[in-house]
């Protein structure tokens, strides 16, 4: 469903992204995980043109991502995108931050929007926080709220960018049980994270990038029994998420 | 010598009139401007926000000259050089129409204008980048991102400022009275002419500029606190 | 346009000197620049009386300052203009009248440049004085204030841009400067107001937008140099 076809890009002379290719089929959850710098932020971000290539092609079933015809806003309402540090609207209570799009954008109208929001909350186990402004959540509710944000504009896959960082420790559990459900219904995602945990449990293919490149590829439990790997030296490392 | 502070003579018949005139005149003044300042404070916004160069360097021509010319003399320029620019007739019902209320009125709310475009401007320029991605990740393209997301909190953020400028444009009515504007000042220096009580006629226009403006003030720190959202 | 420049370039300049008091440009400059300087220890004072624990220093200050702000500048001209002939006992002219307004009005708003600049600094820098065993005094005079005003040197020159702008309402008690010598000319010319007005403000402009432009490249070196912010500007 989302392919990468020798993506490039540089910031000035930096490159972030050198010749990464790869693919993610319908209700696979691929994580990628790195360390700082790996590119594996920007490149989930290019798959939503949040950051443009200047090399080889994105594609969402076979289309082109950067091709004439595509309506950007469009395909932006295919793809859910879950940020680290949230992004939630302040000025709009958290059901608000839910239903704008769905009347905005959808044409819902504002009781059938609301329902569908109340809908979502209820499915991130914040049903009533409904009317709260997003000044008043913690953290890890913050985070669900947008998790609930993106769901409502029914995706075909979930992006997260590090959903899990900007939390404080007993926070994060909830926000990865959330997307664990996801996961387990049959979404397509892709996470870039450090919970290593949730990668093991969930991930169909681990993807480990350095400087810009895939390095390696590979299911959980192969990369954990081999002890040559690199991925496997960097899990030992960074592994925040063995009791998760 | 001994001096007798004497408020009844100076708030009395003719003298109250004339106060309460000019009270009037300054509320007026102000309104009109403030109205005027606003509408065009908008639309210089609106123009900013179109990636033309030539329109970029217009408005900011237009910031800079209100903000650097002495108000005084941008009432000068209006009051005494347009007309001059104008034809006859133009002249004639300018005249006949309160001609220095509204030339003052023009300078002045086109002179606030400058700042309130900047006081937007300031208010959308502090609206953080992820905002704009966050709205677009849902799928609204850049007037919905600007409708729905950016401009209501840039708003926000920029009515304590405005609330300031209105102290500003309020203060700067008193300016008007030197082209023969009857309003609060220039009625206070003649209540002062015709009494001699120098002292007790400034004290009144003095204690009313004071209650306005602190009324002003109270108004937006106010309206700062019940408008403050916590971000992230 | 231009004639009307090369006919009355020493009026604009200099007012009717030396047939006269010193006027225009210059007595502009000479106002704005004194009313700056002497207006500055009141704004010292009168900053840290805000900032004070004392509250028989703090409060009178904080209404001393929302007075001078709640009022227009024309009325303490106003105010000058008929009491300080009273207070000092003899005849005060227009000049002078304007110095003692503009000093009273600009003590209240540089007070406030400087209480924010006092203010933006970060608490780490009178606890460490603190620590050492330097008093109140010291820790002020040597530590606090140098850096406050450092950081604020842009919106101080933005005051002073300001303050230029304020003695125009010398006009309005026939103060002999850059607005009132504009005035004499066309009361001379009577025909060509929009040019003598425009030249005026051209001058204005010219002027203000220089500073301004200064004020803002001192900004920036702020910036860059110290790594710090500059206090919260006052510029755009």
């Amino acid at each position: 469903m989302i392919r990468f076809e020798n993506v490039e890009k540089r910031f000035g002379q930096m490159r972030a992204l050198a010749d990464v290719s790869g693919e993610v089929k319908r209700g696979e959850v691929k994580v990628l995980v790195g360390p700082s710098g790996s590119g594996k932020s920007t490149l989930i971000r290019t798959v939503t043109r949040l950051e443009a290539i200047q090399g080889g092609r994105v594609l969402i079933d076979d289309v082109d991502i950067a091709s004439r015809g595509v309506n950007i806003n469009k395909l932006r309402q295919r793809v859910g995108f879950v940020f680290q540090a949230f992004n939630l609207f302040p000025h709009l209570s958290a059901i608000g931050n839910i239903t704008l799009g769905l009347t905005k954008l959808r044409g819902m109208s504002k009781p059938a929007a609301r329902e569908r929001g109340l809908e979502e909350l209820s499915r991130v186990g914040l049903a009533e926080k409904a009317d709260e402004m997003p000044g008043r959540l913690s953290g890890g509710q913050k985070q669900r709220v947008a998790i609930a944000r993106s769901l409502a504009m029914d995706p075909e896959v979930m992006l997260f960018d590090e959903p899990t960082s900007a939390l404080d420790p007993e926070m994060v559990g909830e926000v990865l049980a959330a997307m664990k459900r996801l996961a387990a219904g049959g979404m397509t995602m892709i996470c870039v994270t450090h919970e290593m945990g949730f990668a093991r449990e969930v991930a169909d293919e681990i993807w480990f990038m350095e400087a810009g490149r895939v390095i390696e590829r590979g299911k959980p439990s192969e990369i954990s029994a081999s002890p040559d790997s690199r991925l496997a030296a960097f899990l030992r490392k960074t592994d925040t998420g063995a009791r998760r | 010598m001994g001096y007798v502070f004497d408020l009844g003579s100076v708030l009395s018949g003719q003298y109250l009139n004339w106060f309460l005139i000019g009270i009037a005149t300054t509320f007026a003044l102000t309104l009109v401007a403030w109205c005027l300042a606003m509408a065009m404070g908008i639309t210089l916004t609106l123009i900013r926000m179109i990636p033309f160069r030539p329109l970029e360097w217009f408005v900011a021509l237009y910031v800079e000259y209100h903000r650097n010319v002495p108000l005084l003399v941008q009432i000068f320029v209006w009051y005494f050089g347009v007309p001059s620019l104008l034809p006859r007739v133009a002249r004639q019902w300018i005249n006949a129409h309160h001609g220095e209320f509204l030339l003052a009125a023009i300078a002045l709310g086109l002179a606030a204008a400058a700042y309130v475009a900047e006081d937007i401007r300031s208010g959308i320029r502090s609206i953080p980048r992820a905002q704009y991605e966050a709205s677009r990740s849902i799928g609204f393209g850049y007037l919905g991102t600007m409708g729905y997301v950016v401009l209501p909190q840039a708003l926000r953020i920029a009515v304590p400022p405005l609330i300031n400028q209105t102290l500003l444009l309020f203060k700067n009515t008193s300016l008007a009275m030197a082209i023969g504007v009857g309003e609060l000042t220039y009625r206070t220096r003649e209540v002062e002419s015709y009494t001699f009580k120098t002292f007790e006629a400034f004290a009144v226009a003095t204690a009313i500029y004071l209650t306005v403006s602190f009324a002003i003030m109270a108004l937006g720190s106010y309206s700062g606190r019940r408008l403050k959202l916590e971000t992230r | 346009m231009i004639e009307i420049i090369q006919n009355n370039w020493l009026l604009f300049l200099v007012g009717q000197y030396p047939h006269g008091p010193i006027g225009g440009l210059t007595m502009t400059m000479f106002m704005a620049t004194v009313s700056l300087a002497l207006c500055f220890p009141f704004a010292i004072a009168l900053a840290l009386a805000r900032l004070s624990s004392h509250r028989w220093l703090r409060l009178p200050a904080t209404a001393i300052v929302h007075t001078v702000r709640g009022l227009p500048l024309i009325m303490f001209i106003f105010w000058a203009y008929f009491f300080s002939p009273l207070v000092i006992g003899r005849a005060v002219g227009g000049v002078e009248t304007l110095i003692i307004a503009l000093v009273v009005y600009e003590a209240a708003y540089l007070s406030e440049i400087i209480r924010a600049g006092i203010e933006g600094l970060p608490k780490g820098q009178t606890e460490a004085a603190t620590a050492l065993g330097l008093g109140y005094w010291p820790t002020t005079l040597k530590i606090v204030l140098p850096q406050a005003l450092h950081n604020m040197l842009p919106s101080m020159v933005s005051q002073f841009v300001s303050t230029i702008k304020e003695t125009s309402l010398g006009y309005v008690i026939s103060a002999h400067e850059l607005t009132f010598a504009a005035a004499q000319v066309n009361n001379v010319l009577l025909t060509q107001p929009f040019e003598v007005y425009g030249i005026l403000a051209l001058t204005y402009f010219a002027l203000c937008f220089a500073l301004t432009s200064l004020a803002r490249f001192i900004e920036r070196r702020i910036s860059t140099s110290r790594g710090g912010t500059p206090g919260v500007a006052v510029l755009a």
